[in-house]
């Protein structure tokens, strides 16, 4: 068993007008080996989840109502508590995604710009899920260009789920 | 050097010949040309009816539609080489027909039958426009069709019906068409045609593709709700009685009863398109709405304006008398305020996708919005809607002079506009160190690249 989580709510912070960033930091810095960190915040964080990526944290989130969020940040090496996103009826050799995108609220082109910025992090094999407000055609087209693969459908609340699997160095 | 396969080639040479015509009939309208120095039938009228209903709306929408029906159908577009022998068909077969009316009009004096030339051209043109647009939609299960696609069917069978109408007019008035000599053709079907295409085609497609763009543009929820669908079903069985009416009118001797049906029809179906366009501005996560969707948003109120005027006409017994008003407030208000402003969207968009696509996610890349500068074009989108509704209560008090100074206002906001387009392509907005990073694509200005990726 591993250390309970560490809380860290950044809604008062927010609501003030401050930048959590600082506090997040610190919180990270002092969790023990193995412990994870649970981030309560009112949006859900995703460019966190690239910073504490490169930190070797995995995300999971969830809303909780209200808009807000809860992720829980684990480090690697730990296994996740939370359900995975995994590609639920895909192959087995697509590895569970690193990491998750909502851009069901960001308006065209930025859904694209994220999930294209995530794809460029990954290493080849490794990959990226992502949720859009509609099938993103204009996406396909660009990864294609890069040599990325994806499987993707819609999910039965009516989003477009994408998972993209890095292809490595790219063709174009 | 690259573009990306879901971009369509040739949408943006449609856009420059439609945005060419547009000014040039604004240019003839505020210099006194055509309608209301000249009577609304005068073949000079029908060279500006047509250089902006075909010229400009036509090509517009068909450049629009190419690229916008893949996305909605998510499919490659089908036979997609045929966009530009289609172009140049709509091109030859727009400038033969002027010709034609410039000839009976008594302004060219060539022996040529350029009426008949453009009853072949244009056919053509649309023809393999529908073709093209028809099978992409074809290419889908018919229930896997999206509401907007669905619309654009409808509309694209109402293009069918008035450019068969106007080319068989054109065929009768160039006297090639002996079979049909006996029949008073222009008759019995202009109003079928100014129906179909205005309305049909043009106003119906426009609907049916705010269906998705709103939504897009204000990320508002594009579930499709049952007042959609209804929309659809009353628009459609409105152009069916609007069809059916002379053949109607043939059999029983009038054709008030379709044609009422079919009024009532259209007014349910603006209505109901109404709580659509409401549920969506309410629904609508994105706070601060851009120039587009406002300026669409105008368009909409002086569509619901317009179908004011024409209850008001019809109640006081005027409508004939001042058909010209509705149908100017209907052309210009309506489908080109809505045109203008989709452009507005649009144009900055592709150059930004065509331009930024293969370096996204690698660089730091501008925002679409940073190709234009609102505060400034929206005095221009202002001082449109402020001429066209100038223009619309001159012709209605019947005062020329005053419509032509309303039409230059108009002329001026759309060359504003259009500059302010051109200078997106050149990505004159954006600033120097975010312009070109190495590996974007600098866009042509309305030509595509001849080496797609």
């Amino acid at each position: 068993m591993s250390a309970p989580h560490c809380d860290l709510d950044v809604r008062p912070i927010l609501r003030e007008g401050g930048d959590p960033f600082a506090a997040i930091m610190q919180a990270v810095a002092a969790l023990a080996p193995g412990q994870r960190l649970r981030l309560l915040a009112p949006f859900k964080p995703v460019p966190l989840f690239h910073v504490l990526g490169a930190r070797g944290f995995s995300p999971s989130a969830r809303e909780i109502g209200s808009g807000d969020w809860e992720v829980i940040f684990t480090p690697a090496g730990v296994e996740q508590s939370e359900e995975a996103p995994l590609p639920s009826h895909d192959d087995d050799d697509w590895p569970a995604p690193d990491l998750e995108l909502d851009s069901r609220d960001l308006e065209p082109p930025e859904p694209m710009v994220r999930a294209l910025q995530a794809v460029e992090i990954l290493a080849p094999g490794q990959t990226v899920a992502v949720l859009l407000p509609r099938e993103p055609i204009f996406l396909f087209d660009e990864l294609r260009a890069r040599g990325h693969h994806w499987r993707g459908a819609f999910e039965p609340e009516g989003h477009y789920r994408v998972v993209i699997r890095s292809g490595g160095r790219e063709r174009s | 050097m690259m573009s990306a396969s879901s971009l369509s080639r040739w949408t943006m040479a449609y856009f420059a010949a439609a945005l060419f015509f547009l000014i040039s009939a604004q240019v003839l309208m505020a210099s006194g040309y055509g309608f209301p120095t000249a009577s609304i039938e005068a073949p000079e009228t029908l060279v500006v009816v047509h250089m902006v209903t075909i010229g400009w709306l036509s090509l517009l929408m068909c450049g629009a539609l190419f690229q916008f029906v893949p996305v909605l159908v998510a499919q490659p577009l089908r036979d997609s080489t045929l966009a530009l022998p289609a172009l140049l068909c709509l091109l030859a077969g727009l400038l033969c027909l002027l010709g034609g009316f410039l000839q009976t009009a008594g302004t060219i004096d060539l022996d040529i039958p350029f009426l008949a030339f453009g009853g072949l051209f244009l056919p053509s043109g649309f023809a393999l426009v529908i073709w093209t647009i028809g099978r992409t939609l074809w290419s889908v299960p018919k229930s896997g069709l999206s509401l907007p696609a669905r619309f654009v069917a409808v509309g694209l069978t109402c293009a069918a019906a008035a450019v068969a109408l106007g080319a068989s007019f054109a065929w009768v008035l160039s006297g090639h068409a002996p079979a049909l000599a006996g029949t008073d053709v222009l008759a019995f079907g202009l109003p079928v045609h100014v129906a179909m295409g205005l309305g049909g085609w043009l106003g119906f497609t426009a609907i049916g593709v705010s269906y998705r763009l709103l939504p897009m543009f204000m990320l508002s929820p594009d579930r499709e709700h049952g007042t959609g669908r209804f929309v659809l079903w009353a628009g459609a069985s409105a152009w069916g009685f609007v069809l059916l009416a002379r053949p109607f009118a043939v059999v029983s001797g009038s054709a008030a009863l379709p044609t009422g049906f079919a009024g009532v029809l259209i007014l349910v179906a603006t209505v109901f398109f109404a709580f659509d366009l409401i549920f969506f501005y309410r629904h609508r996560r994105r706070g601060k709405i851009e120039l587009n969707v406002k300026s669409a948003i105008g368009a909409f109120l002086v569509l619901y304006c317009s179908i004011l005027l024409i209850l008001i006409l019809v109640a006081a017994g005027t409508f004939a008398e001042h058909v010209d008003a509705v149908v100017y407030i209907v052309g210009f208000g309506c489908l080109t305020g809505l045109g203008l402003s989709m452009l507005y969207k649009i144009v900055p968009f592709l150059t930004w996708l065509e331009c930024y696509g293969p370096v996204m996610g690698r660089v730091q890349t501008p925002r679409v919005q940073d190709l234009v500068v609102e505060s400034r074009d929206r005095v221009f989108f202002t001082l449109y809607y402020a001429g066209m509704l100038l223009g619309t209560g001159a012709l209605l008090v019947g005062a020329p002079i005053l419509f032509r100074v309303a039409t230059a206002m108009t002329l001026l906001a759309t060359m504003a506009i259009v500059a302010e387009l051109v200078v997106a392509r050149r990505l004159v907005n954006v600033g120097a160190t975010l312009r070109l990073p190495e590996g974007a694509s600098r866009p042509r200005l309305f030509l595509p690249h001849w080496h797609a990726r």
